[in-house]
Parts: C-alpha cells; structure tokens; sequence
C-alpha cells in the first residue's frame, strides 16, 4: 500500500476505493463545516453569520433577476469549465481556457464586425459559434500539437498563450478594431443586432446558458457512450495501456486540446454576443482560471460542472450583497468563496485518502 | 515479535503473529501472495508500526518509529527494489544513510571500514566503485555491506533471490549462512520451495495473516511446505516441475518468425541483436533470461510495440514488421503484458472498461461511433464467469480486484478471441499459487487448441512446465534454444549468465560441486 | 460516473433547504416598519478598494460628505466591481432593484452597462463618471484635473534638477493623455529644457507594478516622478530613491514625508452634494457636468513644507489664477501648440474645443513615449 509520512506518527494513504456514499457525506459535510468556520470568522468580525448566509442567498437565488444573474455568471464558467474538464479528463493539464476564451472572443467579433457585419442572425450566430469554436480550438491546436509532436510540456505552453492571447486582444481594442465614435476609449464597435444572442425574457440569461447545457449533455454521451470518450479515459487513466491497446494517442492528444479549447472559445463568444455586445478590455475575470476549479470541484464530470459552476456563480452573486445591503468590506464575500472552495477540496482529498495513526510512538 | 496486528483498513495483514528468529540461524518465511510476508517484515525493520503486539530484542522490547530507529536497534532490511544512487560509489551510499556529519563526510574512513567489512564476510564488493558499474547481485551486496556497516545484526532479506541469475542466486546462499555462521540473524522472506529446503535452518509458514507453523528443512518436504501455504494440495507442477505430460503430435505451420532482429531499448542502447526465433502453432516457445535482458523488447517488438531497427516480424505468413498495435492485435495476438497494471489494464476504470479494451472498436461492442452499452455488458459479464473473476461487479474499479483476479480478467480479455498467438510476458509474476495454477491450465489449454504462445518468465519453473522448447536471451541475443523435455535447469542458468553452450556443459561439474 | 449525481442531488437539497429557511427570514425582515419619510438612496459602484488612496478613495469621501451633508440620505456601495459587461450591469442592476434612487458609477468600464441598467430603471437616475453616453436618466460627470496637473507640472519643472521627469500612467485612453499634455506644458512652461517621459503600466492599481515603472524612471535619470495611477507605489519608490513626487487623487506626504511634493485631487463631494440636492429640489436633468477648479470640484494637495519659498510663491500664484477662474483648461489647451514631431497642431491665437480635447489622442511637445494603436 502506498504511505507517505507526513506528521510524525501519521501517514496518508490512498483510500482504493471511495464509496459513493462516503463521497456524499464529505461533500455534504465539507460545505456544512465551511459554513460553520465562516460563520465562525464571520461572527469574531461582529457579523451575525446567519445573516450573512441568508443575504447571499437571497442575493443569488432569492428572486427571479437573482437567479438569472447567477445564470449568466454559470455560464462562461461552464462552459469553460467544460473545455477544461475534457482535457483534464485526458490527463493534458489545460491552464489556456482564459487565451482559448479570448481568441473564441475575437474571432466571433471579427465575423460579426467585419467579415459579415449585414447577415441576417440565422447566418451570424452559426457564424460566430463556428468562428469561436475555430479561434479557441487554435488556440489549443497550437500546446495539443506541440506536446504531442515534441513533447512540450501543456502546462507551460497553455499558461503562456493566456498572455498572447489576452494581449493580442487589448492590442486590437486600443487599436485596428477601436471604435471610432469612442473617444479613443479602447473598445470596438457595437455588434450588429443579428449578433446578439436571443434572451430570456427582460432578464440577461441568453442562448449561452442553452449552448453550456447541450455541450455538458453531449459531452456526457461522449464519454459514456462513444469510442472516442472511452479511448480519452483510457489514455487519460493508463497511457501505457492506450498505447497496448494500439490507440491513436497523439492524434487524440491534439484533438483533445482542440476541443477544449473550443470550448472555452465558445464561452469568449457567448459573453461577447450575449453579454457585452463588443470586444472590450477586461472581457473576462479569469473565468479560464476558475474553470480549473470548476472542473476540479466536478471531478470532471460534465454535470458536476454544470451544478459547479452554478454554485460558484452563486457564491459570487450572492457575495455582491454582503457589501450592497450589509456593508460588509469586499474582502469578506472572496474570504467566504475560498473559504468553501478550500474546503470541498478538502473533503475531496479525504474521501481519496485518509490520514491514519501509526501506533508504536514511543 | 510477539501479538503482531496491522490492519489496511479492512484487511487484516498480520493477525496475532508471533514469530521468533534465533541468533545464529538463517530462518525462512514463507506464504503465498498476500499472506502477510511483507508487512510483518516491513514492522520488524521499522517501515510500519503494529495496530497493536510487542517486538523483543533479547528478552528486551523495543518500539520503532522509522527503519532508522530498527537499524539502531540492530535489524536491517534488505529489500527488492535497492535503495542506491546510481551515480555514486559505494561508500557515499553508505554515507548517505548515516547522517552523522553533514560538513566531513569522512569518506576515506568510511571506504577503510567498509573494506574490512566486507573482506571479512566475503562480500567482495569495492567501495570506490560507483554503483552503476555493478551488476544487479553486487548491489545487493552492497545492500548488505550497507546494513552491516550501519551495526546491523538482524538481516531481513525481502525475496533476495528473485532478481538473480542461478549463479548469483548460489552465491548469495552462501554469504547468507556465511553471515549465520558468524552469529548473525538472517530472515528471509521467499515462495521458492527449492532455495528454502536448501538454505534455512527453521522456516516459518505464513498463511492469510497467520503463522500456521514453524518448522526445519529436515521434518519436512516440499509438498508438506506447499500444503500448508495453500492448505490444500496442488497439482503436479510443485513437485515436479519438468515432468509435465507433454502433447506429442507434431506442432503445426509456423506462426511467428522473428528475422534478424534488432531493436533499441528505452535507454537508446540495443536491446535485441539479430534474433531468429520461430513459434508454430500449438508449440509454446518459452524465453529465458535475467531481467533486462531484452525479454520486455522481444514481447514488444512482437506485438507492434516497440520499432525494429533490422530484420523481419512474421505473424501467421504476413509480414508484420513496424505494423501498428492495433493491427496485430488484429491479426490475432493476445498480449499478457509483463505489469499487467501498468500495461494492459486500467486500475482506476471499471471492470467493463477494462474488459473490452482490445474489442471496442468493433461490432458487436461499438456500431458507429458509439459503444453498444448492452453488449459491452453482457460481454463483461461472460468474462467475468467464464474465467471465475472474483469481483463484486462489472462497475467495480478494476484497481479493487486482487493481483490473480486481474490477471484472470486480462487472461480472459487476451484470449476471448481464439488467438493464434499469444505473447505472455510474466503470466503469473505477483500471482497467488491458486490464480497461478488458473492462468497455466488456460495456457495449456490454448496451447492444445493450436495456439503458438511465446512465454517470457523469470520462474524457470513456469518455463520449463509450459514450454516445448526453451530459448535463453542474454545481452539482446539468443544464447541457445534447447528442448524443455529434460533441460538443465543449471546449464540454462549458466546461458542466462551468458556463458556460451559449449562452454556451459564444461562448467557442469564443477557448478554441481559448489553446490 | 453516474454516482457523483447523487453528490449533486443533495447539494441542491442543501442549497434549496436554505433558500427556503432563507425566504422566511427575509420576509419577516422586510416587515419592520420603514423611517416614517422616505429616505434618499444613493448607490455607488467602485472599481476599487476604498482604501487604495487613490481614486476610489477620493469618491468614497465624496460619499462622507454627503452622507454628512444630507441626514436624510443614506448611501450604499460595492468596492472592487470588475469592468467586465457580465460583473459591473449585474451590480449596477442589483442596486436598482434594491430601490436605490441615484446610482453612481465611477469608472469608465461601467458607460455601457449604466446605459444598459438605465433603460430598465427610468426612474432611477444615474451619474456614470468619465464617459461620454448619456440617456435621459444618465448623467455624466467629470472635472477639469488637467488644470490642478498643469500647475503641478509648472512645480516639477522648476523642481527638477535633471530635466528630466518620469510620468507613471496607467493606459492610453484621451483621460490619461491630456493629463500627460497638460502636465507637460506646465512643466514646459517653466523648465523649456524639460521633458516628461511616460511608461505605461496598463493597470489603475498594482503597488508593485507601478513601483516598479518609477523605478525604471528614475534608473533613467529622472528626478521628480508624477503619476496617473491609484496607488502610492511610484511615490515611494520617489522617496526612496531620494527623487521629488506628485501624486494623484489624494495627499501621499505621510507615505512619502521627503519626496511628495504635491498631489492633483478630487473633491468629488461638491459635485455630488449638488446633483443630490437637485434631486431633492426636483431639478435634477441629464447633463455632461465637466467641472473645473473653479468650481472646487478639482484642486492642488498643500504644497510640501521643503519647497523653496520662491517657488511656493509663484505656484500658490498660479492656484489663485485658476481658482478664480482667469485662466482654465481652455488656457492650458491654446495655440501654439506643437505635437512630438514639432508639427503645430493649434496655431497661435486659437484654442481646442472641449470636444478636441476629450478626444485628444496625441502628445505635444516634451513628451518622450508613444501612444499606443
């Protein structure tokens, strides 16, 4: 049995195999005791932590503008979570969402603004998702085909192309695509109205929400149902056993980065055309780096990310109101996100390895 | 050791074990995969500590919290996997371990000692050589070196001869009762019935977690030693391993012929130097030889895993040279790969998963691109019968199953498919004596039926009860292939030593003298 | 794989269970009996901290003031909301819907979401700082700081000793530019021999980053250091480097006791009291307030106590000029002005309009760097 020594007397050793049950009970308990210690914290600062909860709930989910807004929060994390979660599933450590989100974002505006700024929406919306799903999907063609042709490391060249990418769009917003009306503020133009994705009633929930949810179905059959899914999880899990089994492994590598990356260009797309209506600076708030955690926390499942992502968008939006109704300082609303971020990862560790006593301390 | 328990949550490793080792004598442990070898010796040597019972050094008890308290104490272990830097000599290992000054290192003193020490129990190991100048039986010398100079007086060895040739093998025999002789406790831990019945002078039998007896080399036997590891009798193959009945019908038309050929190992040094080999169908062709010899290159190369540099790959007439995996898969060659975890299964996915590996990208288990669901079940499922897999269930993670029921689930995989030939590279390596006596009826089974199967193992017992023919692989070549049928295991030893055919028969004499 | 569904099922039981405690409380909550009038609301988004001591800072005393000024008045706000489309309409959104009846937005990043919350809400007003879309609830609002940086630019020029000054700024949007143009011809106007050299940090706030930009300055052989940034980190690297510094937004002398000349600030509160009491008096309409020193919204920190008494002397002159109004940004902004290639962009005798010079996207003369496009 593998052990690590970690604290004097102590080991922890991989738990072979966690039990299902065992998995819920720690995530239920993991949230009740991050609760708990917030609270705890939440209390020595004077709040009372009863309240606190009450209010980001109600700020999240307590009316329909609430759940909506967490809605449209869920959904670049989605499916950015998503685009992570696939190359995680293959063992290719994706750090790119963020790049692959801003080269989906770019590539759906330049369809917009300039290569058919008069189709009518039934070509432009196709357009723009197929131009997004063609930038992001570039953008994990380039460390996909690099780690599997010369073995670079993903981690490295993913994480490095975030910058490219992110700079590459301030350089067109401040630039070449700059709005000229705008006072030579950084921006492009407004899309054209066939550009803008259908939304749910006088709320901001647009077609984004419905794209995440058909790519989390769909990825689900994938990886239950076809070869394909069944060949990523074998690699993923054994790449020796992949490569006895004869399966194309470096193939699925780039494949696999270009659908991730897809993904998360397809979640720079939906924010443009659903939320933004324009490429503009700080497009993003690092949704491609929360995607890791959404994916994590998931375990790469792609409902868990679904329910993941919707939990932190709740986080987010529910913390909006500590300070909005409550005045409660910034800093407490991402103190109580991490807080519970920290401890459902925790109580993920627990259910996969356990900390046993060693007797004969002498 | 008195009232040994230890638990891995729920499995019982050690249950109430005493055992006792006298100074002076050379006592063997032994007990089937599993029965709790490892652990009881890995508590001795400090690596775990008991859930609960009590260890006695001379009527003293003692408690350990690391191995480093056990050497302070007097008990060494020996273990399979050595624990050396390769770059450095031997006295700096030694160095490395003591941590007794960290600004002199006092190397020349260390080299001084360590020289005496080992001229006097005859290890002949040089301190100022580097460790990756040493074959794999002076390392373990050096092991031992180690733990002497360290002040160790009880010596835990865990399957020492595992990993050496024959020769090798005999002479760590020897220095084994070299050590006893001069007053030292030597334990070692083995499922070789030969080696025990040779060297110790008690031996301890453990079984699920129990000490089921203890007993000497002179109030017992072989069959009685295998009884009580087990608890039931076993088939011929313990007794009397190269008397195998043997189908006497001619073998049919070749199946696999290897051409001239050579191949480059994971280091980029040659691995295979022009080897000829031929396999025809019902023959089994058994490979000899110490590990890294080539054995892993030759199963590879065969099975399209690995790149020939020169020569021809033959399967069934076909020219199978640098073809992929998956096409000779498709030709018909099973592949028991040599760590089935690590290779040919997936720990971490299910027992489906697991089972359609090699099928599942053809009808019935997939149509298009999608996996056909319920066939995938029922396919797992039949495996999972036919070839007695205890398991709770085809969802259950493969990685939950012990080593001889994985192996049943590969071995079914492998050969669901009536192969014409079958690569099977350590059948049985970490395989209970049940699961073990399984995995060679199927063999036999496949070889009645028309198979040709190419064996690879280091258990020259295994070789010499499956194989037809045998062929000994040394330094990438073929040393000599000899006929299974009243083989010398010696002689094969002394080939797998490298020593030339001609010359081994002129050894002979004297290696029987030695002995 | 379909076990962890199981996980999911009874998170959401969780989440739902409090929800519903959550409702019950809420209601109850809301039953309290509101202050027998009803109170003026006013809301603020920052992209902030309000402690940064910078921009942030100087509109959060504007809130004091008016909560202050205005006993009736109750203020509300939310620190450090990100620019992006999806963060900054769902605050501002959350806020009119929370009742607020004046929602102020301070930085640019929130111009199209205002105009966006603005349309669902047409009765509640707003006040978006520094853009330029208005709506007939959208006011926007700015002051005339490039008057306070010209005459801090004046200061540096006499100040410098190398002729060289380092100008730590944060993108190159028109705001920033015409601060830098009006600083520079300040420091012209003084020192002809000095030029500003300008780095751009592309951040509002990072201590470390715009640290370390001074550092690069003054490792140029710059002596005094001015900033368009939110943070004291060029300030100090001044100070610890022996160099003068001009700060931003609010007086940096504790933080940089030696080196802190002078500081452009905001008095944000005598805009907002004004725009709140038009509300109460029901004259409230959508303007383009574009303030100046005259009018207090902008000013000049007090001057250092080191600096030499002939030059306090003549700097304090030139605050009391524009104070009163005789010179404004229209004087900073009149011909002849030069832009970097010599080219004369204004001639002798005329003067930029207030479109021009919102919309400026050139250096003039003295000005080392280049605006990026």
């Amino acid at each position: 049995m593998a052990s690590v020594p970690l604290l004097r007397g102590y080991r922890i050793e991989r738990v072979p195999a966690p039990s299902r049950l065992a998995t819920a009970l720690v995530s239920l308990l993991s949230l009740l005791l991050a609760l708990v210690f917030g609270g705890i914290v939440l209390a020595l600062a004077g709040e009372n932590p009863l309240t606190v909860y009450q209010t980001m709930l109600r700020g999240a989910l307590g009316d329909w503008n609430g759940v909506a807004e967490t809605l449209v929060k869920t959904t670049p994390l989605l499916l950015a979570g998503l685009g992570v979660a696939v190359a995680f599933r293959m063992q290719l450590w994706n750090i790119g969402a963020e790049g692959q989100l801003y080269l989906g974002a770019i590539f759906a505006t330049g369809t917009a603004l300039f290569l058919i700024p008069t189709a009518p929406g039934w070509v432009m919306v196709p357009a723009m998702i197929v131009a997004a799903l063609i930038g992001g999907g570039l953008w994990g063609f380039i460390p996909g085909a690099l780690r599997a042709w010369f073995g670079a490391s993903e981690i490295i060249t993913s994480l490095m192309l975030n910058y490219v990418a992110i700079l590459f769009s301030e350089y067109l917003v401040h630039g070449p695509w700059r709005d000229p009306q705008a006072y030579g503020f950084p921006g492009t133009p407004t899309l054209p109205d066939a550009a803008w994705l259908a939304r749910w009633g006088t709320t901001r929930v647009h077609l984004g929400l419905l794209f995440g949810l058909i790519a989390a179905v769909t990825l689900w059959v994938m990886f239950r149902r076809t070869r394909w899914g069944y060949e990523i999880g074998v690699m993923g899990e054994n790449p020796r056993a992949a490569h006895y089994a004869g399966m194309p492994t470096k193939r699925t590598i780039i494949l696999v980065m270009v659908l991730s990356g897809a993904l998360a260009g397809l979640a720079g797309m939906s924010e443009v055309a659903g939320i933004g209506h324009q490429l503009q600076r700080n497009l993003s708030p690092g949704y491609g780096y929360t995607a890791i955690i959404v994916a994590w926390l998931a375990r790469l499942h792609p409902f868990g990310a679904v329910l993941v992502a919707f939990l932190l968008a709740v986080l987010t939006v529910g913390g909006d109101q500590l300070q909005m109704s409550l005045g409660l300082p910034a800093a407490i609303a991402p103190m109580l996100q991490g807080t519970i971020l920290f401890f459902l990862l925790g109580g993920d560790l627990l259910t996969r390895y356990r900390l046993t006593r060693v007797l004969g301390v002498g | 050791m008195r009232g040994i328990t230890k638990r891995f949550g729920p499995v019982v490793a050690n249950d109430h074990v005493d055992f006792e080792a006298a100074w002076g004598e050379v006592h063997a442990l032994v007990g089937e995969n599993g029965a709790g070898k490892s652990t009881l010796m890995s508590i001795l040597a400090g690596l775990y500590r008991p859930d609960s019972g009590t260890i006695e050094i001379d009527g003293t008890p003692v408690r350990f919290r690391s191995p480093r308290d056990a050497i302070e104490h007097g008990i060494g272990m020996v273990y399979q996997h050595f624990m050396l830097v390769e770059p450095f000599t031997v006295a700096e290992n030694v160095v490395l371990g003591e941590r007794r000054s960290t600004v002199d290192l006092g190397l020349p003193r260390v080299e001084r000692e360590l020289a005496e020490l080992s001229e006097r129990y005859g290890l002949g190991v040089d301190p100022k050589a580097h460790i990756w100048q040493l074959s794999v039986g002076e390392q373990q010398r050096v092991e031992i070196l180690r733990l002497l100079y360290l002040g160790a007086r009880i010596l835990v060895f865990d399957e020492p001869t595992a990993v050496l040739t024959p020769q090798e093998a005999t002479s760590l025999i020897r220095t084994l009762r070299g050590l006893a002789a001069q007053g030292f406790s030597v334990i070692f831990i083995s499922h070789k019935l030969d080696e025990v019945m040779e060297v110790a002078d008690c031996i301890s039998i453990l079984r699920r977690g129990q000490i089921v007896a203890t007993t000497a080399p002179n109030e017992t036997d072989r069959r009685t030693l295998a009884r009580l590891m087990v608890g039931r009798e076993l088939a011929a193959l313990v007794e009397h391993p190269a008397v195998e009945p043997r189908d006497e019908r001619e073998p049919g038309e070749t199946v696999l012929a290897l051409r001239g050929v050579g191949a480059i190992g994971e280091k980029g040094l040659p691995a295979l130097r022009d080897v000829d080999l031929a396999v025809r169908a019902g023959e089994t062709l058994g490979i000899a030889g110490v590990a890294g010899n080539g054995q892993s290159e030759l199963a590879e190369v065969v099975t399209g895993l690995r790149r020939v540099t020169n020569g021809t790959v033959t399967i069934a007439g076909r020219d199978m040279t640098n073809r992929p995996a998956a096409e000779v898969a498709r030709a018909g060659v099973a592949h028991i790969p040599e760590d089935r975890l690590a290779t040919g299964l997936i720990g971490g996915m299910d027992l489906s998963a697991n089972a359609i590996l090699r099928e599942y990208g053809r009808p019935p288990l997939s149509s298009g691109p999608f996996l056909a669901g319920q066939q995938v079940n029922t396919f797992t499922d039949r495996l999972i019968s036919d070839h007695d897999v205890k398991a709770p269930g085809r969802w259950a993670k493969l990685r939950t199953l012990s080593g001889g029921n994985q192996q049943k689930l590969l071995l079914g995989r492998e050969l669901a498919g009536s192969p014409r030939l079958i690569v099977a590279v350590h059948p049985t390596r970490g395989v209970d004596i049940g699961a073990t006596e399984a995995i060679h009826e199927e063999l036999r089974r496949q070889r009645a039926s028309g198979a040709a199967t190419l064996l690879i193992s280091e258990d020259l017992d295994e070789l010499l009860a499956l194989s037809d023919r045998i062929a000994v692989l040394f330094d990438g070549r073929v040393m000599g292939v000899l006929p299974a049928r009243g083989a010398d295991p010696e002689q094969i030893g002394l080939l797998m030593a490298g020593v030339a055919a001609d010359a081994a028969s002129q050894t002979e004499t004297r290696s029987a003298a030695d002995g | 794989m379909v076990r962890r569904g199981l996980v999911s099922v009874l998170s959401v039981l969780i989440l739902v269970g409090m929800m519903a405690i959550s409702f019950g409380r809420v209601a109850a909550q809301d039953a309290t009996p509101a202050a027998s009038e009803k109170p003026l609301k006013v809301a603020f988004v920052y992209v902030g901290p309000v402690g940064d001591l910078g921009w942030t800072w100087a509109h959060d005393q504007g809130r004091k003031e008016l909560e202050a000024a205005f006993p009736n008045v109750t203020t509300v706000y939310q620190e450090s909301v990100p620019e992006n489309p999806a963060d900054a309409e769902r605050v501002i959104r959350q806020f009119a819907q929370d009742g607020a009846d004046l929602i102020i937005t301070t930085s640019f990043g929130y111009m199209d979401p205002t105009i966006n919350v603005a349309k669902d809400f047409p009765d509640t007003k707003f006040i978006h700082i520094s853009g330029y879309k208005t709506a007939p609830n959208v006011a926007t609002a700015f002051g005339k700081i490039e008057e306070p940086r010209y005459v801090s630019g004046e200061l540096a020029g006499l100040m410098t000793k190398s002729n060289q000054i380092g100008y730590v700024a944060a993108f190159p949007i028109p705001e920033v530019i015409r601060g830098i143009n009006a600083f520079t011809l300040g420091v012209r106007k003084t020192n002809p021999e000095a030029t500003v050299k300008v780095v751009w940090t592309n951040t509002w706030y990072d201590p470390q980053k715009e640290r370390a930009a001074a550092e690069a300055l003054l490792d140029g052989g710059a002596d005094v250091i001015t900033q368009h940034q939110d943070t004291a980190g060029p300030q100090q690297a001044a100070e610890d480097r022996g160099a003068y510094g001009i700060g931003y937004n609010a007086d940096m002398s504790e933080l940089a006791p030696n080196a802190f000349l002078t500081a452009p600030i905001w008095h944000w509160g005598v805009y907002y009291k004004q725009a709140v009491q038009d509300i109460l008096d029901g004259t409230w309409k959508s303007t383009q307030y574009w303030g100046g020193w005259k009018d207090g919204i902008v000013d000049l920190a007090p001057l250092a106590s080191f600096i030499p008494e002939d030059i306090r002397k003549q700097i304090e002159d030139e605050e009391a000029r524009f104070k009163s109004g005789e010179k404004d940004e229209f004087t900073i902004f009149s011909g002849p002005l030069k832009d970097q290639s010599g080219e004369v962009r204004v001639p002798e005798g005329q003067t930029m309009t207030g479109d021009e010079i919102l919309g400026m996207n050139w250096f003039v003369e003295g000005v080392q760097g280049d605006i990026p496009s």
